[in-house]
C-alpha cells in the first residue's frame, strides 16, 4: 500500500511532472532570491533554458556555505508572513543554517512522512513513541507533526532518560518508535539491564531510524533483538528534514520522494553528473518547495541511485544507505559536527591553544566525543579551580553552539602529537 | 623582592609516570625540592614545588617539555606553638586578604609555611606580617 499515487507514476509521467515542478522553481528562485538571480547571471542560465530534466546539470550548485552567508533568511523566496516554521541547525562560524517552511511545505512535509510511515504499516491506530531530539532540529518535530496528520497518537519522548522511556514505552503500550539507530540499541540494552522481556514487555512492531550512517548489521541486530520492521529514514533540514527517502519493508534502498525532491549523484571534485549505479556526492534540488526552494544543494552524503522500481510497486528512484561523506564532518548521535566548527568554538577561548584533538568512540551503543585540548603556553594560572573553570567553560561554550556534549580534557602545551608539524585532529575510533 | 620564591608550577597530566618524569629531571641534575605540593582534578594536576635553583630548574624541565611557570610564594617560619599558624593567618585576614593555598615543611625542628596570595596582594601581605612581627624567610633562605 501507498500512501500517494505520485510514488508509484510511470516514470515517463513522473519526469514530466519533475520537469514541470523544476521550471517553476527555476523562475521562483531566479525571481524571488537575489543570491540564485545572481549567481544565474554570472553562469549566463536564463530560466528558460532549462527545457529538459537533463538541463538541471546547467544550473549551480548551493552549498551549506551559501546558507550561512545569507543568514538568516536570505534565500528564503516568500515574505515572513508566509513562513509558520523556522528550524536550525548549528553552523561553523558561528552563524546557524535557517530552513523556513510555509504551510504548503509543511503539507509537503507531512505528505512525504506519511509515505514513510505507509512504508512501515502506520494508521491512525497506532502509537508512536517519538524518541528523536525536538527542538529546533528538524527531527523530533518533523515525525511529530506528520504522524499527528495521520491521527497516529504521537508521545513526544524526544531524547535521554532511558529508563522513563522504558517504562512509558511499556505501559503506553506503543507500537512504533523512532530515533536513532544508536539510541534504540541503547534503549535495548538498558531494558535487558533493568529486567525487561523486550518480547514480552513491548508491543513495538516498526521502528523508524535515521540521522546517523548504520550498516546492514547494526540494522538487523535492532530488528532482532525489539523483534520489529527497521524502516531507515534519510533526510536533511535544508531540503525538509526527515522525509527526504526511506526503506520500506522489501529492500535495504531507500526511495526518494523524487516527485518533491529531484536527486543526483555527482563526482564531488568535478562535479559531473554520474551515472546510475556509481557512488558520488547526492546533490537534490527541491522541486515544490515554497519558502527555502533550493538548487541543486550539496548534502555531502556519499550514495548511488538505482532507477530499477521496487518489489513494493513504487517507481521513486532509490539511493544506498549513506556510505560515507564528502567531507569531514562527524555524526554524533544524530548531531552533525564539523571539527571546524569545533577549532571556531575554541579559537574564542583563551588560555587554551588552537591544538586540540578529537576522539570519537562508541559508549556501548553511543557515541561519546572526547576533545583534548592544550592549554596555552603563555596560561599563568597556578590554581586548579581556574583550569576547572576553563575546563567547564570549554565544555559549556560547545554544548551552546553545537548542541554537543563532549567529555574535555585540559593536556599539556605542546603534548598533543603532531604529524609532520601538523595536529592529527579526528581520530574516529567507531 | 626579597621576600619573593620562585615556585615552579607545572601542569602536569594526570596519568602513571608523569610525576616521575617530572622528579627525574630534577633528581638528574642535582636539583633539590624543598617542597613539593600536589593538586589534583580528574584528568590533569599542578605541580608546585620549591627547589634550591629554580631558574636552572625552569630551564631543564622546558627542554623536556614541561609547561612550567613562576609564581611568586613567600614563607614564613611558624614555631610549634598553639596559635602561631592562626596569628599569621589572622593577620591576612585582618587585611582582607585571600590566602589562595598553603603548604608546609620541616626545616631544623621549625615548621617553614608557603603561603600563596593574589599577585596584587603581595607586597600588602608581606607588610602586614612584618608589622606584626611574624618571621618571614628571604627568598635566598631556598636558593642554593
Amino acid at each position: 500500500m501507498t500512501f500517494s499515487k505520485n510514488e508509484s507514476l510511470p516514470r515517463e509521467k513522473l519526469r514530466k511532472l519533475q520537469l514541470e515542478y523544476l521550471q517553476e522553481t527555476v523562475l521562483r528562485v531566479y525571481h524571488l532570491v537575489p543570491f540564485y538571480k545572481k549567481k544565474f547571471e554570472q553562469m549566463g542560465i536564463k530560466p528558460n533554458d532549462i527545457t529538459s530534466l537533463e538541463d538541471i546539470a546547467k544550473l549551480p550548485f548551493t552549498k551549506k556555505q551559501d546558507l550561512r552567508e545569507n543568514y538568516p533568511f536570505g534565500l528564503f523566496s516568500v515574505d515572513m508572513d508566509q513562513i509558520v516554521r523556522i528550524h536550525s541547525s548549528s553552523g561553523t562560524t558561528g552563524k546557524p543554517t535557517v530552513v523556513g517552511y510555509t504551510e504548503s511545505d509543511m503539507d509537503i512535509w507531512a505528505e512525504v512522512m506519511g509515505r514513510v510511515f505507509t512504508m512501515g504499516g502506520l494508521t491512525s491506530k497506532d502509537l508512536l513513541h517519538n524518541a528523536t531530539g525536538y527542538g529546533l532540529f528538524t527531527g523530533g518535530l518533523g515525525f511529530h507533526s506528520a504522524a499527528e496528520r495521520m491521527k497516529i497518537a504521537v508521545i513526544p519522548s524526544s531524547t535521554g532518560f532511558t529508563s522513563r522511556q522504558l517504562l512509558l514505552l511499556r505501559d503506553f503500550g506503543a507500537t512504533a518508535i523512532t530515533g536513532t539507530p544508536s539510541f534504540a540499541l541503547h534503549l535495548a540494552e538498558r531494558a535487558k539491564a533493568e529486567g525487561y522481556d523486550i518480547q514480552k514487555d513491548f508491543k513495538l512492531r516498526v521502528g523508524f531510524f535515521g540521522a546517523e550512517p548504520a550498516s546492514e548489521g547494526l540494522k538487523n541486530e535492532i530488528a532482532n533483538v525489539w523483534g520489529i520492521d527497521y524502516i531507515e529514514v534519510y533526510g536533511l533540514s535544508e531540503i525538509i528534514g526527515p522525509g527526504v527517502a526511506s526503506s520500506c519493508k522489501h529492500s535495504h534502498l531507500l526511495h526518494v520522494n523524487e516527485d518533491h525532491f529531484y536527486p543526483e549523484i555527482i563526482d564531488p571534485q568535478s562535479g559531473e553528473v554520474l551515472e546510475d549505479g556509481k557512488r558520488g556526492e547526492l546533490v537534490i534540488t527541491t522541486l515544490t518547495k515554497q519558502g527555502l526552494p533550493i538548487i541543486r544543494y550539496k548534502t555531502g552524503d556519499i550514495t548511488s541511485i538505482t532507477r530499477i522500481p521496487c518489489r513494493c510497486g513504487r517507481t521513486l528512484c532509490r539511493i544506498e544507505s549513506i556510505v560515507g561523506r564528502s567531507d569531514d564532518m562527524l555524526v554524533i548521535n544524530g548531531v552533525n559536527v564539523f571539527p571546524s566548527q569545533i577549532e571556531h568554538v575554541l579559537s574564542k577561548i583563551s588560555d587554551i591553544s588552537i591544538n586540540y584533538q578529537i576522539i570519537a568512540e562508541k559508549q556501548g551503543y553511543l557515541d561519546k566525543l572526547e576533545i583534548d585540548v592544550e592549554l596555552s603556553e603563555d596560561f599563568m594560572g597556578d590554581d586548579v579551580c581556574e583550569l576547572e573553570q576553563l575546563k567547564k567553560k570549554i565544555q559549556h561554550e560547545l554544548l551552546n553552539a553545537l548542541y554537543i556534549n563532549v567529555n574535555l580534557r585540559l593536556v599539556a602545551p605542546r603534548s598533543i602529537k603532531r604529524s609532520e608539524g601538523k595536529a592529527l585532529r579526528v581520530i574516529d575510533k567507531r | 623582592m626579597k621576600y619573593a620564591i620562585q615556585q615552579l608550577s607545572v601542569f602536569i597530566e594526570n596519568k602513571s609516570g608523569e610525576l616521575s618524569d617530572f622528579t627525574k629531571v630534577l633528581s638528574k641534575n642535582g636539583i633539590s625540592i624543598k617542597s613539593i605540593l600536589l593538586a589534583d582534578s580528574t584528568d590533569f594536576g599542578l605541580v608546585r614545588t620549591i627547589v634550591d635553583n629554580p631558574q636552572r630548574a625552569k630551564a631543564l624541565l622546558e627542554e623536556e617539555g614541561f609547561s612550567v611557570r613562576f609564581t611568586n610564594v613567600f614563607g614564613v617560619k611558624i614555631e610549634d606553638i598553639v596559635g602561631s599558624f592562626d596569628k599569621v593567618v589572622s593577620t591576612l585576614a585582618n587585611q582582607n586578604i585571600n590566602i589562595q593555598y598553603t603548604y608546609s615543611f620541616y626545616e631544623s625542628n621549625t615548621g617553614i609555611f608557603i603561603f600563596s596570595v593574589d599577585k596584587n596582594y603581595f607586597e600588602a601581605a608581606i607588610n602586614s606580617l612584618v608589622a606584626a612581627d611574624i618571621q618571614i624567610l628571604s627568598a635566598s633562605h631556598f636558593y642554593k
